[in-house]
C-alpha cells in the first residue's frame, strides 16, 4: 500500500496536468488506454455493412470522410476496424437474371472502391488473406451476397460470385426467395428445399460461409443439418432479449455453436431493444411515415434509402415518440450470447449503413467502446479479442479447410 | 549404289515428316476460337475422354499437339440485357469447372507468361474470349466483371448488331462503334482484354483500330481476296490491322475459306446468317444443337453433291496469303472447331500437325512456323497486359 500510493498519486498528478490536452483528443467516449491499446492491436472484423449501396451512385467516395453514413476509411481508422463484409444486397421482389446482373454491378462496385484505394484497401478471400493485410496496415475488404435470390437458383451463378471474391451468402433475404423461406415471411418451402440444400453443399465446395441471418427458423435448422462447415450469422441478435423473428433463440444459438459457428451481434435498435420493438409495434404510423418521408427523399435509391431511415428514425427519438436506445444494448447482447453459446461463438455484424444505430454507436469511430465496455465487464482481453474478430477468423479458416477437401475429391 | 539412291529419296521426304512432327510438339499451339463451350452443357459430351463427333477433347488435343485453346463464350446475338450476362456467367463456370475437373491436363490460363508456364508443365493452357459485346448487358461493369473472371478477348460484336457495335452480317445502324463503344474498347485496353474484331463491320474494325491504345486480334477470319465473305478481312484490313501490331486468326470455316464453296452454300441456303436463323428456330435454346444442326446440314449437303468438297490445304493458301501481305507476324490459328464446318483433311484437333508440316513444305523457316502456332498471338496478349498495366497506373 505504502509503496502503491506514491504511484497513484503521481498519475493523478499527471493526468490534471495533461487533462487539457487530452479533452479534445477523447471527446466525450472516454476509453481506458488498455482498452484501446488492445483494440488497435487486434483484428476487428464486421460481417455486415450496407455502404456498398452507396457506391452506386458513382459519387461516393470511400476513402473521404463524410458527416453521414457510418463507414469511409477515415472512420473505419478511426475506430480500428480492420475487416468488413460489405454486403452485396438488392430487395427480395427482384428477382430472375435481373437481380444477377444487379449483383455482380454491386460487386464491380465493391471492387472499384478496393481498386481506388490500393494503399488503404486490400480485398481478401481468405482468413489469411485478412491477417496479411492487416499485417501491412490495410483494410481488409470482403463480400457477402445477402439473399439467395441473387443466384437465380443457378449453381453456376453462386459459383461465380464466389470466383468474383464473395464469402459469404445469407440464405434468404426478408422474403422467401425460390429455395429457402425467410423468418419475415410466411413459409411456402418449409425450410430449405431439395435445390436449397444443393446450394448449401456447393457453398461448402466453394469456401462460401452460409450465413443464416434472415432465414427461418427450419432453414436454419435444415441449414445447420446439410452443411458440413461452421456455419455464421452474420447480422443477427438474441431473441430472448428482443423477441423478433430476425433474432436466434437460445437454443438456435447453442446449436449453431455446438457446430463450431459464429453469431455476429446486429446493432440494429429494433433488434437490441425489447422497448423500441413494443413501441414500433405500438405505433405503426410512425414506420408508415418514415417510409413515406424516406421514398420521397430518396425514390429508388436505396443507399439513400438506408441512410434517410436512420436519420428519420433518429428525428422521432429526439422527439420522444420512440425510445431512446444505448450502445450499451450491444454489449448485453454479446454477454447473452457468450453466456449461452460461449465466447468462441460471438462475433460482430454491425449492420452499419443498413440499419437505425443506438446512440453512442453512430459509426464506426464508435467501435472502441465495445471493447472498452466487454474489459470492464471483466472480460479477458483473449476473449474480447475473439468477439473482435478471431472467432470469424477461425469459422473462415474452418470453411477454407473443408472446401480443399470437398474439392479434392472431385478432381481427376 | 542403285540401291542406296531408291532408299535415299523418300528418306528425305520421312525427315520433313520428323522434322516438322518434331518442331510441331514442341511449339505453343495456341487455337484463339473454340466453340466447344456449348458442348459443355451436353450430357452426351466429355472433355476428358474421346468423343465419337465434333472436334476438340483433351485426348484430341494431346493427339494433334493443340496446346493452348481458347473457349468461346458464345449466345445468340438477340439475347441480350440480363438474360444474356447470365448465360455468359453460365458458360465461363463450365469452363472453369472443366479446368478444376480435369486440372491434371488443363491449367486455366489469364496471361501470356502463364500460357508458357502451363506448355512448360505439360498442361493445355484453357482460355476464356467472349464472342460478341451482347453479352455485357450494355454495362461496362459486367465487362470489367468479365476481365475479374479471367475473359481475356471480347469479339465487338456477332452475327447480329449489338446496343454500341455494328456487325458485318447485319444491316449498319450505328456507323461503325458509338461513342459508348468507344469506351467499350478503351475499359478492354485498361483490363488487358484483347480486342477482337472478327464478326465486326469493316467500319467497326476501322474504329476499333483507331481507338485501341493495344493491338488488334481477328480471333477467327479469312482472307476476303481469296473468298469474298464479309466475315474475312479485305487485304487493306489487313495491313491495317498488322502496321499496329495485330493479329489475323485463320478460320477454318469451308464458307469463309473457298469462294466455290460459299458461292454455292449462298444460293442452296442464302448465307450463314439465313441458315443460322432457320436452325435457331428448330433448336430453341439450346446452343450446342445450333451447332451441331449447322454443320450436319452442311455435310449432308457435301456428300449429296449439292455443296463442293473443300480441302484442308486452303487453310495453308490463307494463312500463305496474309504471310505474302504482311509478313510472318501477323498470323495465327483460330480454327472455329465445335462452331464451323470443317474441310476435308481438318476434321479434328487431332489434324493439326498437318498445318506444320505444309508450311515447313513451303519452306516456311521453323521460327516463323512457331510465330503462326502461337507465337504471334502470345506476342499481341503481352502487348495488351502492357497497354493495361501502363493505363492502370495511370
Amino acid at each position: 500500500m505504502r509503496i502503491e500510493m506514491p504511484r497513484i498519486l503521481l498519475k493523478t498528478a499527471l493526468c490534471v496536468a495533461t487533462a487539457g490536452l487530452l479533452v479534445a483528443g477523447v471527446k466525450s467516449d472516454d476509453i481506458s488506454a488498455r482498452s484501446k491499446k488492445l483494440h488497435f492491436s487486434s483484428i476487428v472484423v464486421d460481417t455486415h455493412d450496407d455502404t456498398t449501396q452507396r457506391f452506386l451512385d458513382g459519387k461516393f467516395d470511400i476513402g473521404a470522410r463524410h458527416d453521414d453514413g457510418s463507414i469511409d476509411v477515415p472512420r473505419m481508422r478511426e475506430g480500428g476496424l480492420d475487416a468488413i463484409f460489405f454486403s452485396i444486397w438488392i430487395p427480395s421482389k427482384v428477382t430472375g437474371p435481373e437481380a444477377v446482373n444487379r449483383a455482380i454491378v454491386q460487386i464491380e462496385a465493391v471492387r472499384g472502391q478496393v481498386l481506388k484505394h490500393p494503399k488503404e484497401l486490400a480485398l481478401a478471400t481468405t482468413s489469411a488473406e485478412i491477417r496479411a493485410a492487416h499485417k501491412q496496415g490495410k483494410i481488409a475488404a470482403l463480400m457477402g451476397v445477402e439473399g439467395g435470390h441473387m443466384i437465380n437458383s443457378d449453381l453456376d451463378v453462386l459459383r461465380k460470385f464466389a470466383s468474383l471474391g464473395v464469402r459469404y451468402m445469407t440464405l434468404t433475404h426478408s422474403g422467401n426467395d425460390e429455395w429457402a423461406d425467410s423468418s419475415t415471411d410466411k413459409p411456402a418451402h418449409n425450410g430449405l428445399t431439395e435445390f436449397g440444400k444443393d446450394v448449401v453443399r456447393e457453398m461448402n465446395r466453394l469456401g462460401v460461409m452460409v450465413d443464416i441471418s434472415h432465414v427461418s427458423d427450419k432453414t436454419f435448422y435444415d441449414a445447420l443439418e446439410t452443411s458440413r462447415a461452421p456455419m455464421i450469422a452474420s447480422h443477427s441478435s438474441c431473441r430472448s432479449i428482443c423477441d423478433v423473428p430476425r433474432n436466434m433463440t437460445d437454443q438456435m444459438m447453442k446449436d449453431l455453436a455446438a457446430k463450431g459457428g459464429v453469431v455476429q451481434i446486429n446493432y440494429h435498435v429494433g433488434f437490441l431493444s425489447q422497448e423500441f420493438r413494443d413501441a414500433e409495434k405500438a405505433n405503426p404510423e410512425i414506420n408508415k411515415a418514415i417510409a413515406q418521408e424516406v421514398q420521397k427523399r430518396c425514390g429508388d435509391n436505396e443507399g439513400c434509402q438506408l441512410i434517410e431511415g436512420d436519420r428519420l428514425t433518429r428525428e422521432y427519438v429526439e422527439q420522444g415518440k420512440l425510445p431512446r436506445v444505448d450502445f450499451t444494448k450491444i454489449i448485453e447482447h454479446i454477454d447473452h450470447a457468450v453466456k449461452v453459446a460461449g465466447v468462441d461463438h460471438v462475433g460482430l455484424g454491425s449492420d452499419f449503413d443498413g440499419a437505425n444505430m443506438p446512440y453512442g454507436m453512430e459509426d464506426a469511430t464508435k467501435l472502441p467502446k465495445i471493447t472498452d465496455a466487454l474489459l470492464k465487464r471483466g472480460f479477458s482481453e483473449g476473449d474480447v479479442k475473439k468477439i473482435l474478430g478471431e472467432n470469424t477468423l477461425r469459422v473462415m479458416a474452418e470453411v477454407e479447410r473443408v472446401s480443399r477437401e470437398l474439392s479434392k475429391q472431385q478432381q481427376k | 549404289m542403285l540401291a542406296g539412291l531408291r532408299l535415299s529419296a523418300p528418306a528425305k521426304a520421312d525427315d520433313i515428316a520428323e522434322r516438322a512432327k518434331k518442331l510441331h510438339f514442341s511449339s505453343i499451339v495456341l487455337d484463339t476460337h473454340d466453340d466447344t463451350t456449348q458442348r459443355f452443357f451436353s450430357k452426351n459430351y466429355d472433355l476428358g475422354k474421346r468423343n465419337p463427333d465434333g472436334h476438340v477433347d483433351i485426348p484430341r488435343m494431346r493427339e494433334g499437339g493443340m496446346n493452348a485453346i481458347f473457349f468461346s463464350i458464345w449466345i445468340d446475338g438477340r439475347i441480350m440485357g440480363p438474360p444474356a450476362v447470365q448465360k455468359a456467367l453460365d458458360q465461363i463456370d463450365a469452363v472453369h469447372e472443366n479446368v478444376i475437373k480435369y486440372s491434371k491436363d488443363l491449367a486455366f490460363c489469364r496471361t501470356a507468361e502463364e500460357v508458357r508456364r502451363a506448355h512448360a508443365q505439360g498442361k493445355i493452357a484453357a482460355l476464356i474470349g467472349v464472342e460478341g459485346g451482347h453479352m455485357i448487358g450494355n454495362d461496362i461493369r459486367v465487362l470489367r466483371m468479365f476481365g475479374d473472371l479471367g475473359v481475356r478477348y471480347m469479339t465487338l460484336s456477332h452475327f447480329y448488331n449489338d446496343e454500341w457495335a455494328d456487325s458485318s452480317t447485319d444491316k449498319p445502324v450505328h456507323n461503325g462503334l458509338t461513342d459508348f463503344g468507344k469506351d467499350i474498347v478503351r475499359e478492354m485496353n485498361r483490363q488487358g482484354i484483347m480486342v477482337d474484331i472478327s464478326h465486326v463491320s469493316d467500319k467497326t474494325f476501322y474504329d476499333a483500330l483507331e481507338v485501341s491504345k493495344a493491338p488488334l486480334i481477328a480471333s477467327h477470319s479469312s482472307c476476303r481476296a481469296l473468298c469474298n465473305h464479309p466475315r474475312d478481312m479485305s487485304d487493306d484490313m489487313i495491313k491495317a490491322l498488322a502496321a499496329k501490331g495485330g493479329v489475323i486468326q485463320i478460320n477454318y470455316e469451308r464458307s469463309f475459306i473457298d469462294q466455290a464453296y460459299k458461292d454455292a452454300s449462298d444460293k442452296l441456303s442464302g448465307g450463314v446468317v439465313a441458315q443460322f436463323d432457320a436452325i435457331t428456330k428448330s433448336c430453341g435454346d439450346d446452343q450446342e444443337c445450333v451447332t451441331r444442326k449447322m454443320t450436319d446440314a452442311q455435310k449432308q449437303l457435301t456428300e449429296e453433291g449439292k455443296l463442293p468438297h473443300v480441302s484442308w490445304e486452303k487453310i495453308i493458301d490463307h494463312i500463305d496469303h496474309v504471310v505474302k501481305l504482311v509478313g510472318p507476324d501477323h498470323v495465327g490459328l483460330g480454327s472455329d472447331f465445335d462452331g464451323a464446318t470443317m474441310p476435308d483433311g481438318m476434321e479434328d484437333c487431332s489434324k493439326l500437325p498437318r498445318i506444320t508440316e505444309a508450311l515447313m513444305r513451303k519452306g516456311y523457316k521453323d521460327d516463323d512456323i512457331r510465330k503462326i502456332l502461337g507465337g504471334n498471338l502470345l506476342r499481341v496478349m503481352e502487348q495488351a497486359e502492357k497497354v493495361s498495366r501502363e493505363l492502370q497506373a495511370q
